[in-house]
Formats: C-alpha cells, sequence, structure tokens
C-alpha cells in the first residue's frame, strides 16, 4: 500500500503546475537548495574550526550544546510559518478500503521527508565527522548526533500538533514568550540549563533515549488526534472560526483609495500567505546586523547602501511583487466592475509606502551603528518609497502568477511569482541605489552619496502622479493575459 | 441595449462561439440555454470584456465593450465563485461592491432589507468568511451583490445552479419583480430548461458556438425546448 501512495506522490510532485515551468526556474531551484546545503556542510565542518580559533580554551561540542537551543527554537518558529503540512490530500483515501492507521502513517511519515530536516542533517554530519576525526568518543558523538536528529523530527512532529491543535499552540506560544521575557529582563536565563541538558545528552550516550522517546511521544500523539478526527468534519477541515465584520472606518480618510485599502488590510491580516509575507519583511529588519557588524563591508559603502535599501523595503518587495497577483483569487470581478484602476494601485502603493515609513521607525535602533549608517537608512527607505516602489508594481505587472491566499507558501517548491522577467526587474532594485549612491560617493563624498540617493527618492515622489499612469497603462494592456494566466488551474 | 455584430471567438484555430447578429432590447429578460461547450460562458466573458474576441465586437448600450470601459457603471453580474473575495464576510462584501457602485453602508443596509426572505438567515451575521459559506449560499451572496447600485444591466452565469428549491423559487420571483417593476436588462444562462422558460422572455439556444433557436417565451416554449434537447 505505502508502494502505492509514494507513486502518487510523486505523480502530484511532477504533474504539478510548478514542476512543468522552464527548466531555468528547475536549476535555479536546484541550485538554491544545493546552495543551503553547501553553506550547512561548510558551517558545520567551519564550526569546530571556527568554535577552537574564537573560544581557544572551550570545547567546540559544549559550545554549540550551549546555543544549539536557539537553533531548535528559530527550527520551530520558522516552520510554523513556512512548513506546509500535506493534511487536505488525505480526503480521497476516506471512502476506499485502506486502513486508517496505514493512511495516517503514511502522512506522518510524509511530513518527514521535508527540506527543513534534511537540512540539519546537512549540518550535524559534518560536523560530528570532524569530531570524530579529532578523536572524540565515537560513542558520544554517535549518540549526540542521533539526539539531535531526534529532536529535529519531534521539532517537525510538534510543528504538525501547532498548526492543527489551538491548545497546543497556546501553551507552546505562552512558554515561549515567557521564557523570551525572562531571559530579556534577566530575570531567568534557560539557556543554561539548555546547554546543561544537551551536554549532559552528549556527556552519557545514554541519554539519546530521551528525544528518542520525546519523538515517539510526539508521533503518537500526533497519530491518536488525526486517529480520532478522521471525518470530514475533522482534522482535515479547514478550521473556520469566528469572525466578526470589520468596518475599519478609520482608513475612510484616505478618500477615494479607502475601499481597496480596506480590503488590502484584510487580506494581509486573514490569509496565510500575505501574514508569511509580512513575517519574512519583519525579518528583513534585521538584514543591516549581517553587513554593520563585520569589518570587511565597511570598507565597502556600496554594499552598505544596498543593505540599507533591503532594511526598509522587505515588505515593499516581498508584497509588491506579487500586486495584481494578490487579488488573482477574484480578479474577474475587479475586471469587470466598476473600478478605477488608478485607485487600486494607488492603494497598493500607499500600503508599501506606509509599510516603509513602518519599518524606518523601528529601525532607529540602528543609530547605535552611527549616524552614518542610520542616515544611509534613511535615505535608502526615501529610494524605496520613491523609485523602488514604482519599480516592484511595475514587475508586478509581468508576474502574472496565481497566488492561493490561504495557503502557505512551501519552501522550497514556491516558485509562486518567480520567473525571468522577475529577475530582471530585480536589477534595478538591487543595483540602483549602489549606483545612485557610490557614483557620487566616489566622485565626491560620503554626505554627497547619501543625498543622491536621498534626492532620487523624493524626485520619484514629486512625480507620483506620473509614474502611477504609466504603470496603469501597462496594467490595462496586460488585462486579458492576466485574466487568461490568473483563471488558470492551480 | 446590447447588440452583437459579427462576433466570434477562436482557440487555436477552433471557433468557439460565432454570433452574427443579436439584439437584446432595454428591459428585455434574455436566457441563454445550451449544452455544457455551448458557448455561453464565453459569451458572458466576451460581453464583461474579459476575454478579447477574435472578430466582431459587443455594444453595451452603444459603447463598445473591448475598447471603452464607460458600460462598467451600469453593468453587474456574477458568473462564478471568482466574483467573490473570500476573505470578507458577506457585509464586507457587499459594503465594497456598495462603494464600488457609489452606494454607503445605509443604502447597502437598506437595499439588503428587501432580501432578507432570501437570505434566509445564512448570509448576513453568519461570522464566517465568503470563503467559508456552503456553496449555494455563496452564490446567493454573488447573486444579491450584482444587484447593488440599480446596474442597468444584469449578467448572471447559472444562477439556479447549488441553490436549494425554496431558494430558487425566491430567486425566480426577483427575477421577475426585477423585470416587471425596471427596465433592467437581465441576461441569464441556465441548464435548467423549466427555470429559464418561467423568468425569460425570450430564450436563445446556443450549440458549438451558434444561435441555433431564438425564441420569444410562450406555454409552448417549454415543450419546443425539450424537443429540442430530446435529440
Amino acid at each position: 500500500m505505502f508502494k502505492r501512495f509514494v507513486s502518487l506522490e510523486w505523480k502530484q510532485f511532477s504533474r504539478s503546475s510548478y514542476f512543468q515551468k522552464g527548466l531555468a526556474i528547475k536549476i535555479l531551484l536546484v541550485l538554491a537548495a544545493l546552495y543551503f546545503i553547501a553553506m550547512a556542510v561548510f558551517a558545520g565542518i567551519g564550526a569546530y574550526f571556527g568554535i577552537q580559533k574564537m573560544l581557544p580554551d572551550k570545547n567546540p561540542v559544549e559550545v554549540i550544546n550551549n546555543f544549539v537551543i536557539y537553533w531548535f527554537l528559530t527550527d520551530m518558529v520558522i516552520r510554523f510559518f513556512m512548513q506546509q503540512l500535506p493534511v487536505l490530500n488525505i480526503k480521497p483515501y476516506m471512502v476506499i478500503p485502506i486502513k486508517r492507521s496505514t493512511v495516517i502513517h503514511f502522512l506522518l511519515g510524509k511530513t518527514t521527508i521535508s527540506f527543513f530536516n534534511f537540512l540539519p542533517l546537512f549540518f550535524f554530519l559534518p560536523f560530528s565527522i570532524v569530531l570524530l576525526a579529532h578523536d572524540y568518543s565515537v560513542l558520544n558523538v554517535v549518540a549526540w548526533f542521533f539526539s539531535m536528529m531526534f529532536f529535529t523530527l519531534s521539532v517537525n512532529y510538534l510543528n504538525f500538533l501547532l498548526n492543527k491543535n489551538n491548545k497546543v499552540f497556546y501553551v507552546i506560544a505562552t512558554l515561549l514568550i515567557a521564557a523570551g521575557l525572562l531571559q530579556f529582563y534577566g530575570i531567568y536565563s534557560i539557556t543554561e540549563p539548555a546547554g546543561y541538558f544537551f551536554n549532559t545528552i552528549y556527556n552519557k550516550p545514554y541519554a539519546v533515549l530521551i528525544p528518542l522517546l520525546l519523538m515517539i511521544m510526539l508521533y503518537r500523539v500526533n497519530f491518536k488526534f488525526i486517529r480520532k478526527d478522521f471525518y470530514l468534519d475533522g482534522a482535515i477541515s479547514k478550521e473556520t472560526k469566528d469572525v466578526h465584520t470589520q468596518e475599519l472606518t478609520w482608513l475612510n480618510r484616505f478618500g477615494k483609495v479607502a475601499p481597496f485599502l480596506k480590503n488590502d488590510v484584510r487580506m494581509i491580516i486573514r490569509n496565510k500567505r500575505p501574514k508569511q509575507v509580512l513575517f519574512m519583511s519583519f525579518l528583513f529588519l534585521f538584514y543591516g546586523l549581517i553587513f554593520y557588524t563585520q569589518e570587511t563591508y565597511q570598507e565597502m559603502p556600496a554594499f552598505l547602501a544596498f543593505a540599507s535599501m533591503f532594511v526598509t523595503g522587505g515588505f515593499l518587495m516581498s508584497f509588491g511583487q506579487l500586486v495584481p497577483s494578490w487579488d488573482s483569487e477574484y480578479y474577474k470581478l475587479l475586471m469587470s466592475q466598476n473600478i478605477p484602476y488608478r485607485e487600486y494601485l494607488k492603494s497598493k502603493w500607499s500600503l508599501m509606502v506606509v509599510a516603509v515609513l513602518i519599518s524606518f521607525i523601528l529601525s532607529t535602533p540602528y543609530i547605535y551603528f552611527g549616524w552614518d549608517i542610520f542616515g544611509m537608512i534613511a535615505a535608502g527607505a526615501l529610494f524605496n518609497m520613491g523609485l523602488n516602489s514604482f519599480i516592484t508594481l511595475y514587475g508586478g505587472v509581468l508576474n502574472r502568477v496565481p497566488v492561493e491566499l490561504n495557503v502557505k507558501a512551501k519552501a522550497f517548491s514556491n516558485t509562486q511569482g518567480f520567473n525571468p522577467t522577475q529577475l530582471l526587474i530585480a536589477l534595478p532594485k538591487i543595483f540602483g541605489p549602489i549606483l545612485i549612491f557610490y557614483i557620487p560617493y566616489k566622485l565626491i563624498n560620503f554626505e554627497t552619496g547619501i543625498i543622491c540617493l536621498a534626492v532620487s527618492g523624493v524626485l520619484g515622489l514629486v512625480f507620483t502622479n506620473f509614474f502611477l499612469n504609466q504603470i496603469e497603462k501597462v496594467y490595462q494592456k496586460q488585462k486579458y493575459k492576466t485574466i487568461a494566466a490568473f483563471s488558470e488551474k492551480k | 441595449m446590447i447588440s452583437v455584430s459579427n462576433l466570434s471567438k477562436d482557440y487555436n484555430g477552433v471557433t468557439v462561439l460565432k454570433i452574427d447578429n443579436l439584439d437584446i432590447p432595454t428591459g428585455e429578460s434574455f436566457g441563454l440555454v445550451g449544452n455544457n461547450g455551448a458557448g455561453k460562458t464565453t459569451f458572458f466573458s466576451l460581453l464583461l470584456d474579459l476575454i478579447q474576441p477574435s472578430s466582431g465586437y459587443i455594444k453595451n448600450n452603444n459603447i463598445v465593450v473591448n475598447e471603452s470601459e464607460e458600460w462598467k457603471p451600469f453593468t453587474s453580474s456574477f458568473i462564478d465563485e471568482s466574483f467573490l473575495i473570500g476573505y470578507l464576510t458577506a457585509e464586507e462584501y457587499f459594503y465594497f461592491i456598495g462603494e464600488l457602485r457609489g452606494q454607503n453602508k445605509a443604502d447597502v443596509n437598506a437595499f439588503l432589507k428587501q432580501y432578507e426572505e432570501f437570505f434566509n438567515d445564512e448570509i448576513l451575521h453568519q461570522k464566517k468568511y465568503l470563503r467559508d459559506l456552503s456553496k449555494g449560499n455563496q452564490k446567493k451572496a454573488g447573486i444579491i451583490a450584482a444587484l447593488i447600485g440599480n446596474p442597468e444591466v444584469i449578467i448572471l452565469d447559472e444562477p439556479f445552479a447549488n441553490l436549494d428549491p425554496t431558494t430558487q423559487i425566491r430567486l425566480k420571483k426577483i427575477i421577475k419583480e426585477l423585470n416587471e417593476k425596471t427596465d433592467t436588462t437581465i441576461l441569464i444562462s441556465s441548464h435548467d430548461l423549466i427555470h429559464v422558460t418561467e423568468v425569460c422572455e425570450r430564450i436563445v439556444v446556443l450549440d458549438k458556438g451558434e444561435t441555433v433557436k431564438d425564441i420569444q417565451t410562450s406555454q409552448a416554449t417549454l415543450e419546443e425546448l425539450e424537443a429540442y434537447f430530446n435529440r
């Protein structure tokens, strides 16, 4: 039976629309996956030597053990937002004569074959091999390695519960927030006992039983949970919570744009995919940390200009590149209704500009790195509002990929909104700020560079009407193609 | 109100719709019947400028629909679920459509009041998003939304499908009343010959993209249609 399931899964995979897209995209996806794998392998090998170099009097395993709790916590959060659970697919199996337990085992087994479970393997395996090469006890290292894998799978199954069971979700979320607050205010640190815990697991190889039992237990809980609800109105049903009509009257002050703005706000807060984008754009805020903290980049202001643009541009870029696509599910309605297209576009644009402003306010802590850096972020924000917003909107029209709003994007199978045109459009977004900053910087000085970047954005804002008109024309021209593309079966 | 001239639509060399001449006068309730693939939805999509004609054109109140957008303010439609915004509650959806058609919240509320019976307490105050309503209830919301703002032309594709019997009867009543009391031009497609003969003054039969019958509805129409389809 399992064999037949696997063959069905393979058909589902190889016949799905994203797989039948261009070869170029497939190659890019494989390259991206290889990149992450290579990074993980590299980190796995490099971690030992890196730690040894930086903290010569510490044991690398202990250092890893002290921090591995953060790895698992991050893993959990990212999974919660990114990992797509294969739940709805069991519906066709409910009425044909297959044992329920077989279907459930298969379903749970399927979640195991996820990129999220393999990535840690590529880190912990090379790290363990390096340990063995340095004469660490074979038994300890092997047991530790399996412990890490079992923990990873435990997170995997826990994530399943988190997604399906509100009670579990609230309990875990409360615990995490409480731990985070306690840590933040220095009342109690979970890092130390966690480090102690993981070190104990390393030192006592038989302790591998703890994660193993944890994993089995979570698997059993999942199994029971699904078994109990293996009905149409049970585990596989989409959750319908009570919702309330939200008037959002405070948005009326935006005049003609208001009806669209209201819808956009509701769309973002009520659908999984846009929520994911919101979460991702929050992460963009920390992008600067990579660049500003490293000495090497201090001498390369072009890179800093690029990073500064990214800090405030996360939402703008990830939301904006899918602009008509967000409305793909009801695009025919918009196209046949009495809609001033310009207001529709302007609403999306306003949303992006507001997001840049909010990101900018949130980025004030970067003042810590000096006023130069903060000036750059401010100039980057202006560039984002005045130019990047229009470039992104323009790229969106050429995109034409339907988006399923209430379905999370799958990690690594998400080619939605990704095509060669998109890459081309990305070029001015990335190199624009670099060039606008770098040329005056080279010719005159740092301040002029910043001013030029800021002025370019202000100019864009001054010509807002012109740009919106141009984009509107492209939208009108592409109308039929877009409608046809959006009504294709997903 | 609506006039069609030499209209055709081809896909990869196959003609799916070819109507040389068709005039629908103002205030008529017009029914379109035909088997699957006859071109009903294609015709409505062309009328709403959702696809481009291969040749010819449709005029809606003397406006060529694929050249100007001026027909949009007085035309409304419900073709399928892609005309609903799934993440809105029914009220929010009605208010949104209302705003697009120049009706404020109070107008929309007053308008919805007339249709309380039709909604049967299953649409308003449901604490549910439209995407979580049943197919039939989604349809009810979509049809009523298409009536907001006194449109002069209303286009409904298969409005009776998925509705329960009581609602079908109520919908027929609504359409008849609109036809009698206002000058609204109503275009309906249906697979249900009984319903369509009951509410439409004129019925056109499409077959493989061409009009094969154009009947002013009378007592004998249902029999004539049944005889035609029972081939």
